[in-house]
């Protein structure tokens, strides 16, 4: 025959339980302190909650099998070296340029993209890659976004940030990056010159390719990067006016003709191969050259900025352009 | 610019106490494995966007609850799981001679009694009473309040003493050996059945209010 437990047993239960295992609030321990005091069926309880609490106790305290964690851990840490090579954060932010994808990985930023209409992941290079895992990020790039944001307005004339060039599609792609990156600000060359740069004069259409895929356009700055006629020649596809506008923003003067951009080089200096110094753009034979190994400067700021010196023959210093 | 500490600090703290979670959970060390590492795996893209106060173990916690409970969802594993309960090895008893074949058989009890449990009730359980997380922190991994979390803990000691019926089980006013046996007793005063104190212990034990957790409790190290 079962015999039912009165009602404030039951009742108390639950408050006994926890206390005898060590997890009551204190109103609930003393009413169980009081009910046990003359209960002796719930003291018999108790004291067998104590019990069972001693062996959760052993339960606790007993080791795990060492190699077994230490298995665990070592595949955890194959499986994330993995996760970390592929794991790339993103996000789509507006500009005055439209809007514009980035995206970086544990080594740096890995991708600068312009969006057309869909402003998502979805119409990005990102989704088609393969191996790449995607997720969207916040804080971290937002910082990235602010300063892009101050370059773009003219207030910052460096993006001083970690690349990841894995984006790049060969190691003649990135030779072209690299060279491309190290162009000051504020002045333009040619894609000519950059083939030379990366040892190779005859590779000039390949020097456009790889800047056409450019991955990080705006912080390898391939806007720089123009035809040895003067002419824009073109960028990221058929984006020629942000690259007017990149170059307007670093005080480039840009002259239109037809249907054409042209940098207007007789108002910018002039530095010859790996000269150290600057020239007047009539300095000697320069105006008559290409610029396939000439790089241009906007302004004297620009060049001295570089690091170059005035030409002690046409003295830019004592015959400025004027603005 | 990356969360609060580096993730190998993360990594470094908690991955043991989260894979013998998740070996107490599941019926295999394999699939401790796996979870355990696809716990990590999904910390690392989420833990950028952590707060710098966040509660790191609670959170790695309602990861790897998540997943478990993702992993019985099926019908079939859990039958799987259950099956593997017969066959559940004993660990080391780390016990003294004395008593180990009393502590022994009570503690393979238990564990099986652990195992049969409904998942909730399981894993409330073990977040509780082994892992001594906090009944807010349980909850949140469960998806219920701390209330219920209290209720599956409860549920679940009710089970094991009655799968407990008629056996014999370690006294626990063995008060010589108290220290390393208990290292948390419930409670330094326990009413004598016949005596009854004049006071149950103060906040009753080891996570009443106030009371700091035992110091050698491996799993008090949790964060406010």
């Amino acid at each position: 025959m079962i015999k039912r437990k009165p009602q404030v047993c039951l009742e108390i239960e639950s408050d006994l339980v926890a206390a005898a295992t060590g997890d009551a609030e204190p109103g609930a321990a003393r009413r169980v302190e009081h009910h046990i005091g003359a209960c002796a069926a719930c003291r018999v309880e108790f004291g067998r909650y104590r019990e069972i609490d001693g062996v959760v106790g052993a339960l606790r305290r007993a080791p795990a099998a060492a190699d077994s964690v230490a298995r665990a851990r070592e595949g955890l840490e194959a499986r994330l070296a993995d996760l970390r090579s592929r794991l790339v954060s993103y996000r789509v932010f507006p500009s005055p340029l439209g809007h514009i994808l980035i995206a970086r990985s544990e080594h740096g930023v890995s991708l600068v993209e312009y969006l057309d209409e869909r402003a998502d992941l979805g119409a990005s290079r990102l989704s088609r890659i393969a191996g790449v895992e995607t997720q969207e990020d916040g804080a971290e790039i937002e910082a990235l976004y602010r300063e892009l944001l101050e370059y773009l307005r003219g207030d910052r004339v460096r993006l001083e940030w970690p690349l990841d060039l894995r984006l790049a599609r060969s190691d003649f792609h990135r030779a072209v990056l690299q060279a491309t990156a190290a162009i000051p600000y504020g002045a333009v060359t040619s894609y000519a010159g950059i083939a030379t740069h990366v040892g190779n004069r005859s590779a000039v259409r390949a020097v456009a390719q790889a800047l056409r895929w450019n991955p990080l356009p705006i912080v390898v700055p391939c806007h720089r990067v123009i035809g040895s006629s003067g002419s824009l020649t073109g960028y990221a596809g058929d984006k020629l006016p942000l690259k007017q506008q990149l170059l307007g923003v670093e005080g480039v003067p840009i002259l239109r003709a037809r249907r054409d951009f042209h940098v207007a080089r007789d108002t910018m200096y002039v530095r010859d191969h790996d000269e150290v110094e600057y020239c007047l753009p009539t300095c000697g034979s320069l105006a008559s050259r290409t610029l396939a190994n000439l790089t241009l400067f906007a302004s004297r700021e620009r060049a001295e900025s570089a690091g170059l010196a005035p030409c002690t023959a046409c003295r830019p210093d004592l015959h400025p352009l004027s603005a | 610019m990356m969360g609060a500490q580096p993730f190998e600090t993360i990594v470094g703290a908690h991955h043991a106490e989260i894979f013998r979670y998740l070996r107490r959970v599941t019926s295999r060390a394999s699939e401790a494995e796996d979870l355990s590492q696809e716990t990590f795996l999904r910390a690392y893209r989420a833990y950028r966007t952590l707060g710098p106060d966040a509660n790191v173990r609670a959170w790695l916690f309602a990861i790897a609850t998540n997943l478990s409970r993702n992993h019985f969802r099926s019908e079939k594993r859990r039958r799987v799981a259950h099956q593997a309960v017969s066959t559940a090895r004993r660990e080391a008893d780390p016990e003294g001679p004395e008593d180990e074949a009393v502590f022994s058989e009570a503690r393979t009890l238990v564990e099986a009694t652990v195992r049969g449990l409904p998942l909730k009730q399981r894993l409330a359980f073990i977040m509780r009473k082994i892992h001594d997380l906090e009944y807010e922190a349980i909850g949140r991994s469960l998806d219920c309040s701390a209330e219920s979390a209290r209720a599956h803990v409860f549920q679940a000691l009710r089970k094991i003493r009655l799968s407990l019926n008629g056996h014999e089980l370690p006294p626990v006013a063995r008060d010589t050996g108290g220290v390393e046996r208990r290292e948390s007793p419930p409670s330094p005063h326990v009413p004598s059945p016949h005596v009854p104190s004049p006071h149950l212990p103060p906040p009753t034990g080891r996570r009443g209010a106030g009371t700091p957790p035992s110091v050698t409790s491996p799993t008090n190290m949790e964060q406010p």
